[in-house]
């Protein structure tokens, strides 16, 4: 019998089948039962019997976040070294089992968490776990591996980075916003630190955190819980726990002060503001209030940026907000596209004027009633999909060990009031506490007239 | 190095082949193999056995409007999706000179009502969580109106969507706000450079052909007139084609109910059945070079003429597309990223609609092996042209095709996308059932031959988006290089100056 610390199981299931009669009512919570072994990995398994599909997510304690300098890119580096190969799994072998069994498969980094998931056939559970436990036990790393996925790795960053439009922009937000390296460099890394990874540092990486004591599993599907349990416990019980691994200080200074810089893009034609203010990290509940007010300003087009920005005044074709939502100290940010033409700092004043609002007229119900409906929203399309359960269960017992936050976030989001959105609005969003980029378009290449009387090449 | 913890060595589980009624496919004695890019230990505990699905089937109804009615009921989530298909209303139909007037028209459905203004319509909709976009691409037949609800608005947004398309006025200041949008966007895609390429490969491709074209222009955008909007809807937004399909919580009888009730007064214009014709045949190879100055990535996008929906051949292409391109263990992505490690993901696709379509293979490549990328792409496609695809190859390739069924189970809108493309294409009524053993059915042999008749070297047309300076020397070892600038203009064309 495992000495496992914690077994709370709740009632089963919570879909009525494909065909379901009557109203069509729906269980509005997600069950689930959360057991950890006693190497110190969590499991979480929910059953869904409307499709016959399972969904595996294995959430590392890891991200970005835990690299120094000299070693950015490592977290995500070392997630592409995850598929090439273990013990018993060939190099390639892990995207070949699952896309032969009908699956998908894909992995994620980003600066708090290193996520892995498949979908499969709920057929192949055996499949999904040993694939699963053979790498997080033994990892297969050569030189020739680590030199294939350093490569794509760097084609990635050229292709979503270095080759597009406002790339560095987006590294740059964060260098300016954030005073502590561990959330202000850039998670996909720079192209020296890249080159400059070696396999001593990839095996070091590997054995540091990748640890059953610092993962936690989600199953949800099509599975019987105790069944899939004893699974789990069969493929990942003989992994030993390792030591925890360091932690990591997020602590970030308090800014006195707002920070400007510009950038010059070759590859950009419009003008680009970017806007950062420091705000608590997610799940508190003032970040749960800037997440409604990102939603308010900026959701669809009856948002106040939109309209007023984009529609009435037409100082911008494009003009965002969102609410990092990191474990430790977060971002509230703005991000506005100019119009042709239109003056960059105009842009700028026209995104204040809308933050100034907030802080002095309360926001309307219906706007209220939209942040509601919205996160409402989510989580039922949630309930449709054994991954996004499987993923958000394993993120919310991760980061605060707490997965049935799932279930009350929607709740948390409705309980937000006017009143909280113009507190939030004057405490976060002023002057002193902002980061402001500038990207300016510098095209490389000559306006069209003056192509047309190019030589040759 | 292998690095691991020491434990426990797990016995290898290897389920038992189980004979199934309905689907199996026997499999080959696992080896060790190598596939290029892939080591195969063969290890792992896999169940043999392929889940045979009972794929749920839409019911259907036609409305006395000439609306052909579809509806998937699944109670999971207090969701309902749903899609409007306007068969004649689509970017095909632009007027030759007017290319997008089908997409402005769908962009501006929403910009106003008889009752309504824009942020009226964007506040309704908005409150209740709901969607509703209407879209169309210049290559398609139909526009189509998408949206979703939670039940318990359902009816709301059904009464806005059917406004929005119904009732449309298209104010004058709205379509000058959109203009002035459209505009920016104009501007803002050419600095893509995927889209700069399948610019160039439509073009090339399709000639002038309808799908040839892949945006409007600065021309085209500003001479659309508020009448030319109306005239557009008034004469193809018809129900007599138009397919409604709903998916989600709720039934055939209520899906009817609220249909006749916002749409019932839709009237039918007894006007024929939209027509399409085939592009002309695809001329000899050729290389082009759109020059993206501060590229450091060569996008590279190679293609040609393929098949309709109803061709014969769409099974088979299946196939060999799925192991040519059709993911992260295609050819295609095992040899040019997992083995020569030259980009981040290599892929191929095609597209078979009810004129003759393409299929395309694209990928991302530092500047540097330009050149070296391109030929190792070719070389997987005359590869799959000369030779056999190995036996074991080959048979993953159909299990992975099958087997994804289950996963589609999960989804309302996919299952219920299966019924629509029955019902548009004219499928047999058990299409979806039998295609299983359709699959299983395909040879190597009518694979290879596939490959060769649609992957013709002489007809594939190849594009680079990428720094001309570094590039053009080597793609001039390809074929005859057209070189054009990133706002799609002609340069200069093999072999002759300006």
């Amino acid at each position: 019998m495992p000495t496992c610390t914690r077994w709370n199981w709740q009632a089963v299931v919570i879909a009525t089948g494909i065909f379901g009669s009557g109203t069509g009512v729906v269980g509005q919570t997600v069950e689930f039962t959360d057991t950890t072994l006693e190497n110190g990995l969590r499991v979480i398994i929910a059953e869904d019997h409307v499709a016959p599909v399972i969904s595996i997510a294995v959430n590392y304690d890891v991200g970005s976040r835990n690299e120094r300098r000299g070693l950015t890119g490592f977290a995500h580096l070392f997630e592409h070294m995850m598929f090439e190969g273990s013990e018993n799994v060939g190099d390639g072998e892990h995207f070949l089992l699952i896309a032969n069994n009908g699956g998908d498969v894909n992995g994620t980094t980003d600066k708090d968490r290193t996520l892995y998931f498949e979908r499969l056939p709920s057929n192949q559970l055996d499949l999904g776990l040993f694939l699963e436990a053979d790498r997080m036990a033994s990892l297969d790393i050569t030189q020739e591996n680590l030199d294939n996925q350093r490569q794509a790795v760097q084609e990635e960053r050229r292709l979503r980075i270095d080759n597009q439009p406002y790339g560095h922009t987006f590294e740059t937000v964060d260098e300016l916003a954030y005073s502590n390296f561990a959330y202000s460099h850039s998670t996909i890394g720079s192209m020296p630190d890249l080159t400059a990874a070696t396999v001593v540092d990839i095996a070091s990486f590997f054995q540091t955190y990748y640890a059953p004591n610092n993962a936690v599993l989600a199953l949800v599907g099509d599975i019987d819980a105790e069944v899939a349990l004893e699974k789990v416990r069969q493929y990942f019980e003989p992994i030993p726990r390792q030591a925890d691994p360091p932690a990591v200080d997020l602590t970030e200074l308090p800014q006195t002060e707002e920070r400007r810089a510009s950038y010059d893009d070759p590859l950009a034609r419009l003008a680009r503001i970017d806007v950062a203010y420091h705000i608590p990290e997610s799940l508190t509940a003032d970040h749960d209030a800037l997440s409604v007010l990102a939603t308010i300003l900026s959701s669809g087009r009856s948002s106040r940026l939109y309209q007023a920005i984009v529609r009435d005044t037409q100082l911008g074709v494009n003009v965002g907000a969102f609410a990092v939502s990191n474990r430790g100290p977060s971002l509230f940010r703005l991000v506005g596209i100019a119009a042709p033409g239109a003056d960059i700092g105009a842009l700028e004043t026209a995104i204040y004027n809308q933050i100034e609002r907030i802080k002095v007229e309360p926001v309307e119900d219906w706007e209220l009633a939209k942040a509601r409906n919205g996160a409402r929203r989510s989580f039922v399309a949630s309930l449709g999909s054994s991954l996004q359960r499987a993923i958000i269960l394993s993120r919310y017992a991760l980061f605060y060990d707490n997965p049935s936050l799932i279930n009350s976030r929607a709740e948390r989001v409705g309980a937000v009031s006017a009143e909280d959105l113009r507190r939030v609005a004057s405490t976060y969003l002023i002057e002193t506490n902002r980061s402001v980029i500038i990207t300016v378009p510098k095209p490389a290449s000559a306006p069209m007239d003056q192509v047309l009387g190019q030589e040759n090449f | 190095m292998c690095v691991r913890r020491p434990y426990v060595v797990l016995g290898c589980i290897v389920s038992a082949v189980v004979s199934l009624i309905g689907v199996h496919i026997q499999a080959e004695k696992r080896q060790t193999q190598s596939i290029v890019g892939a080591e195969v230990k063969g290890l792992a505990p896999v169940s043999d056995e392929i889940l045979q699905v009972n794929l749920p089937r839409a019911e259907e109804a036609d409305l006395h409007n000439g609306l052909h009615l579809m509806v998937l009921e699944d109670r999971r989530v207090p969701v309902v999706s749903f899609q409007m298909i306007l068969i004649g209303a689509g970017g095909y139909y632009d007027p030759p000179d007017h290319a997008g007037l089908a997409s402005f028209t769908a962009s501006l459905l929403r910009e106003g009502t008889e009752t309504l203004s824009s942020v009226e319509i964007a506040e309704a909709l908005e409150t209740l969580a709901s969607r509703l976009t209407i879209s169309t691409d210049m290559s398609l037949q139909a526009t189509s109106m998408t949206g979703s609800s939670l039940t318990e608005h359902l009816e709301q947004t059904m009464a806005l969507a059917a406004d929005v398309l119904l009732r449309p006025s298209f104010p004058e200041e709205e379509l000058a706000l959109f203009k002035d949008r459209e505009r920016a966007g104009l501007m803002q895609q050419r600095t893509r450079p995927g889209f700069l390429a399948v610019e160039r490969l439509a073009g090339a491709i399709y000639g002038n052909h309808p799908a040839g074209r892949t945006s409007p222009t600065p021309v085209t955008l500003n001479k659309t007139t508020r009448d030319d909007l109306l005239t557009f809807h008034q004469t193809h937004y018809i129900p007599d084609h138009a397919v409604f399909a709903m998916a989600g919580d709720i039934s055939m009888v209520d899906a009817r109910t609220l249909v006749e009730k916002y749409l019932g007064a839709w009237a039918r214009t007894e006007t024929p059945q939209p027509t399409v014709q085939d592009p002309e045949p695809i001329g000899p190879s050729k290389v082009y070079l759109i020059n993206r100055a501060a590229s450091v990535q060569t996008n590279l996008l190679v293609g040609t003429q393929a098949i309709k929906r109803t061709s014969q051949d769409y099974d088979i292409l299946t196939v060999m597309n799925q192991i040519l391109g059709g993911g992260a263990t295609g050819r295609l992505f095992m040899n040019l990223r997992e083995d020569k490690g030259y980009t981040y993901g290599a892929y191929s696709s095609f597209t078979a609609l009810r004129y003759r379509g393409d299929w395309e293979a694209s990928t991302e490549v530092r500047t540097e092996v330009t050149g070296d990328a391109l030929a190792e792409l070719l070389r997987e496609l005359q590869r799959i042209r000369d030779e056999a695809v190995p036996e074991q190859e080959f048979q993953d390739a159909k299990r992975s095709i099958i087997a994804s069924f289950a996963l589609s189970l999960e989804s309302p809108s996919t299952l219920l996308g299966n019924s629509v493309v029955r019902h548009l294409y004219d499928l047999t009524d058990d299409y979806w059932e039998r295609y299983p053993e359709r699959i299983i059915s395909v040879t190597r042999e009518q694979v290879q031959e596939v490959a060769m008749k649609y992957l013709d070297a002489d007809r594939l047309h190849i594009v680079a988006v990428g720094d001309g300076e570094r590039i053009s020397d080597v793609l001039t070892s390809f074929g005859p290089v057209d070189v054009y600038d990133d706002q799609g203009t002609l340069v200069t064309t093999a072999g002759n100056g300006q």
